[in-house]
């Protein structure tokens, strides 16, 4: 049922973006042959759709698993920004010379760490002073947006100083990829098995369901809300900063300004047409990747402007939040 | 009831009062009996909120129902037909004007209403019905958030709005309340009318006698001797000292002192809002006190809701549907949801054994009789008396050596209120120490050994083989007995 609904919003989020699409003068059949052929219809396309489907998958279950203790964060964009700056700081600076053994698990550690750190900041802020975790993480991420622009006209800049990006990570930081599928996507399919196991299988996990389901019976029944919401954050945190770190160490090898589109917010959409569940955030991650990635051969084959595809994207995700959400009661 | 009249309505928590009145409002659809408004039957198929309104019912509710930011004259304009479609502030401040003036009602204007005393509020909202066209006009509980000086102020209002020929229609607790403002009281019991009298002529304890119920009825519980706990040995649960903040003045705790010995039910009677609430989350750890002590055995308990719990102290929450369960978790999650998350039978350190779970509750499930027998049943979707069932079967388990249940049977049937008191004498006869908070005095008075009542955050000592009129009368004699939502 929950399945069939979310099929039926993305199915129908398409037919209504092939309706913009030739409203806008185009043929929405070329569109979608474009779309298709240049997310699942080569090789090279699956490459592209599962390097987009990796960080959101990431992100998708930071945000789901968030939302699954009552908390809303709105800020995967910022953690996974900070997860690359960490992750860029301690491969680049603190210990470039490290062997790979070493530097591989520092790098998507640190990055992680990191993340849940300012994750935890949000649910810290919740819990002790009541300000909205909406509010928190929206402008934190306008704080990381900002850290890692100073981050690469400052102390990470590259050395020769002409772009503001960092050096490359040296090859011991770099993920090992099969074809170009860095083992980081590989990881991220691993994480959806580990958040379901996390939240259906373990005592923290069911706490935080009890938490997300009912903060009053959960206090009743011993379960702070609070240090629960700081938890959640911390992990949701973790797995946005991991897939930051991702990025800088099996995609770009740099870290420079403008390193997501917008994956944290993608992410949003991404749990919710999965209805917060781990491994439907699976297809659902998928399946945003494989628009991401056809949009550009949608843009190159059928000659869609870039902002026309963009409107496509934005039609999709409404769409299929709209209809994936339970209707509201009452 | 008459033009001209102020009519009170008595009756304890859930007599159907607020049913009453939501079917006068046309919220609530009745299943029959007719209704007629200035000796013309109103036809009750069309009868809704609009209709209603229409027809000149207007309604004062307990809370304040205007919108805090917005000024009082464009409280009193909101959603008026005839303040026309678009807004326009002269005319509405005229409106406003004119209309205080008419009524000789006494409301600020110019400012936003959450800026106004609860005593103002409550006559801007009077004002509102009264623009719209009352000719009958129901106040709920009026006096309950006011202060007595506001309270006073108040009748003559009343008074004058009957005079000048509106019907008023006073609900209320307090009975000198309503022998100072009402020309008739009428009482409801259970959802029947006990009857309409001058409650002038009528003394206190014949209304207590109406409102709580004639016959004595039968007492199951207290009848038996208590279990003799060995001589000497601490009391299974007591406090001591006990001082609380509460969500309103009158509900605070103020030194509460009692024992509760094993194989002993003590029963605490009270109308709601008298610091039940704060009492009920004192005891189960989610109130921190601000002075006094918690003992079990003799023993003080930290504060919290896992160390009482790891003593043994078990609560069946009063607000089952938002505290005691979670509704979107399934009956064996909801079963093994009590803080022991050491119970190594399904928490291990780093795995919820949701077999286990499930397992466990199909047993405790058909030992219960819980309805329908499908461990992974979200509770959200079981009637009220098989959620408290999943509560029972929860709390129960184990034999606590304390238990605290707060309206345990608040919206049973009566097959299942039988069979949750049953379990509570069970329990009893067991050797638990049981503290039966509740607002149902028959409830109280069946099961509990003891009785203590709760009124205003003190508890007053009830006399050994107090009947229902008495401990009704220690209950509402108190002059400002207040009631919560």
């Amino acid at each position: 049922m929950t399945a069939l609904r979310s099929l039926a919003a993305a199915g129908a989020a398409l037919g209504l973006a092939g309706v913009v699409i030739a409203a806008l003068g185009f043929s929405p059949v070329d569109a979608l042959r474009a779309l298709v052929a240049g997310s699942l219809g080569s090789t090279a396309a699956w490459t592209a759709t599962l390097l987009k489907t990796g960080p959101l998958l990431l992100t998708g279950l930071s945000v789901a698993l968030a939302f699954r203790c009552g908390v809303w964060n709105i800020g995967a964009e910022g953690q996974l920004l900070a997860g690359a700056l960490a992750a860029t700081a301690l491969a680049t600076r603190v210990a470039p010379e490290a062997p790979a053994a070493l530097l591989l698990p520092l790098v998507a550690l640190g990055g992680a760490a990191a993340a849940a750190a300012l994750g935890a900041l949000a649910g810290l802020l919740r819990a002790t002073r009541g300000v909205s975790e909406v509010i928190s993480t929206i402008l934190l991420n306008f704080i990381a947006i900002q850290a890692v622009a100073w981050a690469v006209q400052g102390p990470l800049q590259e050395a020769s100083g002409a772009y503001p990006q960092s050096d490359a990570l040296p090859a011991a930081a770099r993920l090992p990829a099969l074809g170009r599928v860095h083992a980081g996507v590989w990881v991220a399919f691993a994480a959806a098995l580990a958040a379901a196991w996390l939240l259906f299988r373990t005592p923290l996990g069911f706490r935080l369901r009890a938490v997300g389901l009912s903060p009053l019976a959960a206090r009743f029944a011993g379960i702070s809300p609070e240090r629960h919401a700081v938890a959640a954050f911390a992990i949701a945190g973790a797995l946005a900063g991991a897939a930051g770190a991702f990025e800088v160490a099996g995609v770009t090898g740099r870290l420079y300004q403008g390193l997501s589109p917008g994956y944290g917010y993608t992410a949003i959409a991404v749990a919710l047409l999965a209805r917060l569940h781990p491994l439907a955030v699976v297809p659902s991650a998928l399946f945003f990747g494989a628009l991401e990635a056809g949009a550009g051969a949608m843009q190159r084959e059928a000659g869609i402007p870039s902002v026309a595809t963009q409107v496509v994207q934005g039609v999709v995700i409404l769409f299929s939040v709209g209809f994936a959400l339970p209707r509201k009661a009452g | 009831m008459a033009a001209g009249e102020v009519h009170a309505l008595l009756g304890e928590n859930g007599a159907g009062k607020t049913t009453l009145m939501n079917v006068l409002l046309g919220l609530v659809r009745p299943d029959r009996g007719s209704l007629a408004l200035g000796g013309r039957p109103v036809d009750l198929r069309a009868w809704g909120p609009r209709a209603a309104r229409d027809a000149g019912v207007g309604m004062v509710h307990q809370h304040s129902t205007l919108v805090p930011a917005f000024r009082v004259e464009e409280n009193l304009a909101f959603g008026e037909p005839e303040a026309g479609r678009w807004y326009r502030p002269r005319a509405a401040r005229a409106r406003a004007e004119a209309l205080r003036e008419r009524f000789g009602l006494d409301v600020p204007l110019g400012i936003p209403a959450e800026l106004l005393s609860v005593g103002q509020q409550q006559r801007a909202e009077i004002l509102r019905a009264l623009g719209r066209g009352a000719r009958v006009l129901a106040l709920d509980e009026p006096t309950a958030a006011l202060t007595p000086g506001e309270a006073r102020a108040l009748f003559p209002v009343l008074r004058r709005l009957a005079a000048s020929g509106c019907a008023v229609i006073f609900i209320s607790h307090k009975l000198e309340e309503i022998r100072e403002v009402a020309d008739r009281v009428t009482v409801l019991r259970r959802g029947r009318s006990e009857g309409t009298v001058d409650p002038r002529a009528t003394d206190a304890r014949s209304l207590g006698r109406m409102m709580l119920g004639r016959d004595p009825g039968e007492r199951p519980g207290a009848a038996e001797a208590p279990a003799v706990p060995a001589p000497g040995a601490p009391p299974a649960l007591a406090v001591r000292g006990l001082r609380a903040p509460g969500l309103r003045e009158a509900s605070a705790l103020r030194d509460l002192s009692f024992e509760v010995a094993a194989g002993e039910i003590v029963g605490v009677a009270g109308i709601d809002g008298n610091g039940q609430r704060e009492l009920e989350e004192v005891l189960a750890g989610v109130r921190r006190p601000s002075a006094g002590r918690l003992e079990v055995d003799g023993r003080e308990v930290p504060f919290g809701t896992r160390a009482l719990r790891a003593r043994g102290v078990a609560h069946l929450s009063g607000d089952r549907a938002r505290a005691g369960l979670v509704g979107g978790m399934s009956i064996a999650e909801n079963l093994v949801l009590k803080g022991s998350y050491d119970d190594r039978r399904f928490f291990r350190t780093a795995r919820y054994r949701a077999g286990a779970a499930v397992e466990y509750a199909a047993r405790r499930i058909e030992a219960f009789g819980i309805v329908p027998p499908d461990p992974r049943r979200a509770v959200a979707l079981l009637s009220g008396g098989n959620a408290q069932k999943v509560a029972v079967a929860r709390e129960l388990e184990g034999a606590p050596r304390a238990l605290v249940a707060v309206n345990p049977t608040r919206g049973l049937d009566l097959g299942s209120t039988g069979f949750v008191h049953e379990q509570l004498l069970a329990l009893k006869a067991g050797g638990s120490a049981i503290l039966l908070i509740s607002t149902e005095l028959e409830e109280v008075l069946a099961l509990a050994g003891r009785v203590l009542a709760l009124v205003r955050g003190r508890l007053l000592p009830v006399p050994a083989g107090a009947d229902r009129e008495s401990l009704g009368a220690i209950l509402l004699g108190e002059p400002a007995a207040e009631t919560a939502a």
